[in-house]
């Protein structure tokens, strides 16, 4: 049961961190800032959360139930923050933004 | 089984670390790095989480808290800095830089 259970948090850490990797790829593909900043705010929150809370699901790494859940929590409330303040300094600086090239009509 | 899932991770998170510091060396802006820099903190936070997994002890919760805190009081630092220092483009003040890749 136990050992079904640290598969289980190491499975779930796992699809963290594919997301966190699918986030950073869209970071570095993308056209121009607003298009980093959404892919940031949204698949890093949610990279980051699914990992912490893997790291809830183990039974042996007993973390107390309080200070994961304040650092899920701070995940979800700092990240999009964060994506939004850069976002709303690159509009307010008028920075390049992506247009969509003319193509054949 | 576990060893194996939480090696996948790693190296994700590493891969991940890496495209952070791609973009971070080669931004165009410097809200670029800015984002960059960001990106690679969180992926440091994640990275302790797969530690704190690991080594299964809990003292890296703290040291999850701390990081991630950090990185946002530095975006907002750098964030509020810019705000004032940082020339928008196209007006006659600032320098004319047309760098959209």
């Amino acid at each position: 049961m136990s050992d079904f259970a640290q598969v289980l948090s190491a499975a779930v850490m796992l699809i963290g961190a594919l997301l966190v990797v699918v986030a950073m790829i869209g970071t570095v593909r993308f056209p121009d800032v607003f298009c980093r900043a959404h892919s940031l705010g949204k698949g890093l929150t949610l990279g980051l959360m699914v990992m912490l809370f893997g790291l809830w699901l183990d039974p042996e790494t007993n973390v107390s139930g309080l200070k994961i859940v304040a650092a899920i929590f701070f995940q979800f409330v700092t990240l999009p923050v964060a994506s939004h303040l850069l976002a709303r300094i690159a509009y307010e600086k008028n920075l390049p933004r992506y247009r969509k090239p003319a193509g054949p009509a | 089984m576990t060893d194996h899932l939480l090696t996948a991770a790693l190296v994700l998170l590493l891969a991940a670390m890496l495209l952070g510091f791609y973009r971070m060396a080669r931004g165009p802006s410097v809200v670029d790095r800015i984002l960059a820099f960001d990106a690679v903190v969180l992926c440091a936070v994640g990275l302790t989480a797969l530690l704190s997994r690991w080594w299964q002890s809990e003292l890296y919760v703290e040291l999850i808290l701390i990081i991630s805190s950090l990185g946002f009081f530095g975006t907002v630092a750098f964030v509020f800095f810019l705000q004032r220092s940082l020339p928008v483009r196209g007006s006659s003040i600032g320098p004319e830089e047309d760098d959209h890749e």
